[in-house]
């Protein structure tokens, strides 16, 4: 072959056509000519539809919690605050006014440009007996298929191990028997299924400790507590502890869809810690501040610090035990809870109502045993926004801001039509951690490119 | 003139023989090699060389030289320095209004320097030793010795032990006779750094991550090597190139020399048994420094427990006050209700060291590394006696707090004269915005994983010197601001808040050649 002269011209063999080219031209000037001028005339009315330059229509949006976090980030943006009657574009909702708002009897119909915080049937989620129920039903169903998930090996799931074992009192009374009897002298921990904050939470290590409960609180007194149902878990009574103390991990994961499954791990979060050593004896059962972390429980106590409110980041923790167990172990510890987070959102992510406008972000209270395997023990679709230390702020704002970053498309204006796949840049502190669009959209063309990234699958 | 040399290494090889013979450690090797001489692989006629190359095959050779190379880095004597009448005359002077303030803090609150704990006390103490911060003691009144900027003062008003202009300004450093590192000085002592070799601890967004991870892999499978080495220089230069976080805690305890063994359990039961049966002052302005800073800190309050033993334990470590090079100035103390004899007299506080508002500090960031209170203990003490301890002494040593000052004067004058001068249009001191950076070596300042990277490199070069260039690189990183203000308060609060830096990058780049 010869070699590319790149200075060849091809001759003009059809010099005829060249008026008409030149014509062509100069009509396709004159028109574009005339649609700037058009546009420069318009540019009052930007709303004109074929109207090519951006429009600058202001954000608005929404809030009935009274939190400087949610406001201080909107109005960073430039947003402006509507109330609930207004069009809004985003509405950072409690769940209560998210229920009603797409209840049949409000009549409430969205347009494409709105998003609200919550799933209408979050409580899927984030309802302890609920959870614990769609979590074994998935567990059932893999099992069916034949899925290698569900393996089994000594009757516990291999790799489906991620909640202490639970039962819903009073209906699984019976089969919380069979188990208890299993492993008597074991500690059971009861918890009312609707409540949250660690409010009516105790330990039991009897049987009749539970039966004189159940006995009470049938009382005519307290009619109130036996509508209430509790779920009761296998009490992890080997917690790892860092100077001596107890602790939980609270992280923070965006959903903006569930079918197909996106989901976005928040890289910071904190582990909250008991004010008071650990001690598993049968005396310090009562005793809620040696075993529960919830801050509204341990700001009640009398060590409670507000400089640093028992809150040690997971980045330092993960230093500590990077340092004293080594690299290995701590990054597997890290991997199994992106495990179970995954696990637990497709558990409930054919019964979640799905809905384009809905985007919700998850508090996972999680505990680490000492052998370093992570326990899921409950999700929270309202997770605290206030803050109680500099610290927190600064935490709680970026978390905001990141969300908001991932759910409005690069437009900048609210839109369900889009594809919500947003840029790396837009993640922020958010880590992908699934998007069933991707992996679809990866199967497609590199099967090899799967093997490497998509170990969720 | 070998000679000479050849004796003096005689000497020194007499003494180290000596010191080796009294330590704790001698007995097991001693036993060890007993042994060692009794297997087949040690020959009667070839008694020398086939020992050695034993030792060297059971690793008890690493042990040997571990040992000679720590007793170089602790006991090898202070450098003369030509002022060393004048520096120590003002530590003495120093040490005395220490003494006297911690007496007339006794006198107001009307309690003894020391006395015996009564049964009860004791027994309250002893259970609660696994929780101190659940110790009821009142420590309101109580208040710190002396805090940085009162040291700061004391190093101000020094007068220089040459004399000097009646009319000069009084508020620099530069008036000490001093030697101390210049950048090119600095080049030459971070090698590693100064050439733009890549160390562990840059931040991964400034490499491709998986890069990143493939150095970070790679110093890992060096590291573990370093470690079955066994042997001290190895680490140390291993060091210099940043350390896996996973592997640190092995890497220091090297280098220090620090590895706990049955008898430094028993030894810290002591300690613990002193803290137990004594009630010294000194114990209630630990437990109030810990107050002030650990506890009320979310970098370490989950580590206050731990820290109350290890600290409390240090005040009654005799060992620390023989090590030191600089010998503190103590007091004699006779316990409370009891005649005044020898028997009866302690030195007070037994490790010599009084604590100053942010002591503290110099022990949380092990709490990092070690999760077994011994093993923390003898690590941080180490590093304590081969560092920290220069840093609240009035010395002349190139390591000294009073050198580094002036390390960090000089570099700013000489590489920021646009900043020097707004220091001294506004009257402050440049040291002053530092101070407490320098004598708490950023301690409680820098996150914690920032900061083991700084004293990654003070134990990788043996060396406090990083410490006064990091804190005039960060006032250079906040120049333009720094610039915008001019009131002290305004300047503390642009340098306020650390969390942004990250350390290796920033050394890395003010050490490159150009």
């Amino acid at each position: 072959m010869l070699p590319k002269d790149e200075k060849f011209v091809f001759p003009d063999l059809f010099p005829e056509n060249k008026a008409a080219k030149e014509e062509e031209e100069t009509t396709l000037n004159q028109a574009k000519k005339g649609l700037q001028e058009f546009l420069e005339k318009n540019k009052e009315r930007p709303n004109m539809p074929g109207c090519k330059f951006t429009v600058t229509m202001r954000v608005t949006f929404c809030t009935d919690l009274d939190k400087s976090v949610v406001v201080a980030n909107c109005e960073k943006r430039g947003w402006m605050h509507v109330g609930p009657e207004d069009d809004w574009n985003i509405y950072w909702a409690g769940t209560q006014t998210c229920r009603s708002l797409f209840s049949v009897d409000s009549g409430y119909r969205m347009h494409d440009n709105q998003l609200i915080n919550h799933f209408p049937n979050h409580y899927e989620i984030s309802r302890k007996d609920l959870l614990v129920k769609n979590i074994k039903r998935y567990r059932r169903d893999l099992e069916k298929e034949g899925n290698v998930l569900a393996e089994r090996g000594d009757s516990k799931y291999l790799h489906l191990d991620f909640i202490p074992v639970t039962f819903v009192l009073p209906a699984d009374y019976n089969m919380f028997v069979e188990e208890y009897r299993k492993a008597p002298q074991s500690t059971w921990i009861m918890k009312p299924c609707g409540r949250s904050q660690g409010s009516g939470i105790f330990l039991i290590n009897k049987l009749s400790k539970l039966k004189r409960w159940s006995r009470e609180s049938k009382s005519p007194f307290q009619q109130q507590l036996t509508k209430e149902s509790y779920v009761i878990s296998k009490y992890i009574d080997n917690p790892l502890l860092i100077g001596g103390k107890k602790f939980d991990l609270r992280l923070y994961v965006l959903v903006t869809s569930f079918r197909p499954l996106k989901a976005y791990q928040f890289r910071l979060g904190f582990c909250r810690f008991c004010t008071v050593k650990y001690d598993s004896s049968v005396a310090e059962l009562d005793n809620m501040y040696v075993h529960l972390t919830n801050v509204s429980v341990q700001k009640h106590g009398g060590e409670y610090n507000s400089m640093h409110g028992g809150k040690l980041s997971v980045q330092n923790l993960r230093l500590h035990l990077e340092s004293t167990r080594g690299k290995q172990v701590t990054e597997r510890l890290f991997d199994q809870i992106s495990w179970l987070i995954i696990h637990s959102l497709k558990a409930v992510a054919p019964v979640i109502a799905t809905d384009r406008h809905c985007f919700e972000c998850y508090g996972y209270d999680i505990i680490i045993d000492n052998k370093l395997k992570p326990w899921l023990i409950e999700v929270n679709a309202s997770p605290s926004l206030t803050s109680t230390t500099a610290n927190d702020r600064i935490l709680k704002h970026k978390l905001m801001d990141n969300i908001f970053s991932i759910i409005v498309p690069p437009s900048g204006m609210p839109d369900v039509r889009w594809n919500k796949i947003p840029s790396q840049e837009a993640l922020g502190d958010f880590e992908l951690l699934i998007d069933e669009d991707l992996i679809h959209l990866h199967e497609g063309e590199n099967s090899s490119f799967l093997s490497k990234n998509n170990r969720w699958k | 003139m070998d000679d000479i040399k050849d004796k003096s290494i005689h000497h020194t090889a007499i003494k180290i023989c000596e010191d080796f013979k009294s330590s704790p450690s001698y007995q097991a090797l001693f036993r060890d090699l007993q042994k060692l001489v009794s297997t087949p692989s040690v020959k009667y006629d070839d008694f020398k060389d086939s020992l050695l190359k034993a030792m060297k095959d059971n690793g008890l050779d690493a042990g040997l030289r571990n040992n000679v190379y720590h007793w170089m880095k602790t006991k090898k004597k202070e450098i003369a320095c030509p002022h060393d009448t004048f520096f120590r005359k003002s530590q003495i002077h120093w040490d005395k209004r220490i003494h006297k303030s911690l007496n007339s803090m006794c006198t107001e609150l009307g309690i003894n320097l020391a006395k015996v704990r009564t049964v009860s006390e004791k027994e309250e103490l002893a259970n609660k030793w696994g929780e101190l911060s659940n110790y009821e003691v009142d420590i309101h009144k109580y208040r710190p010795v002396y805090a940085p900027k009162d040291f700061l003062e004391v190093l101000l008003n020094l007068k220089g032990p040459t004399t000097r202009n009646k009319g000069s300004p009084k508020w620099e450093f530069a008036q000490m006779p001093l030697k101390v590192k210049n950048l090119a000085d600095l080049r030459c002592l971070y090698l590693e750094l100064s050439r733009g070799e890549q160390i562990l601890g840059i931040n991964s967004s400034m490499l491709s991550s998986t890069h990143y991870s493939a150095l970070e892999a790679e110093r890992m499978i060096l590291g573990e090597k370093v470690l079955t080495k066994n042997y001290a220089p190895i680490a140390q230069e291993f060091l210099k190139k940043g350390c896996p976080q996973c592997l640190r805690a092995k890497i220091w305890t090297l280098i220090l020399g620090a590895e706990v063994k049955p008898y430094h359990y028993s030894y810290f039961e002591s300690l613990k048994e002193s803290v137990l049966q004594y009630d010294l002052m000194i114990d209630k302005l630990i437990i109030k420094d810990i107050n002030l800073t650990a506890s009320n800190d979310d970098q370490y309050f989950v580590f206050e427990d731990v820290l109350y033993q290890v600290l409390l334990c240090f005040s009654r470590d005799g060992d620390v006050l023989k090590d030191l090079s600089t010998q503190p100035g103590f007091m004699q103390v006779v316990i409370k209700g009891k005649q005044s004899n020898t028997e009866n007299t302690i030195i007070f506080p037994p490790s010599g060291v009084i604590p100053f508002h942010g002591f503290t500090m110099y022990a949380a960031p092990f709490c990092y590394l070690y999760d077994d209170p011994v093993q923390l203990y003898f690590v941080f003490r180490t590093f304590y006696v081969r560092y920290f301890h220069r840093l609240h002494r009035v010395c002349g040593n190139p390591q000294g707090v009073v050198s580094l000052c002036l390390q960090y004067e000089k570099m700013l004058q000489c590489f920021e004269p646009s900043l020097w001068h707004h220091f001294r249009k506004c009257q402050i001191h440049p040291v002053r915005v530092v101070i407490k950076w320098i004598m708490r070596a950023f301690s409680g300042h820098l996150p914690p994983e920032q900061l083991l990277n700084l004293w990654d490199l003070i134990l990788a070069y043996d060396s406090l010197e990083i410490i006064p260039l990091l804190a005039l690189v960060i006032l250079v990183f906040r120049k333009d601001n720094l610039l915008k203000v001019n009131t002290l308060q305004n300047i503390e609060a642009v340098l306020a808040d650390l969390s942004s830096i990250s350390v290796i990058p920033l050394l890395q780049m003010s050490l490159l050649k150009d």
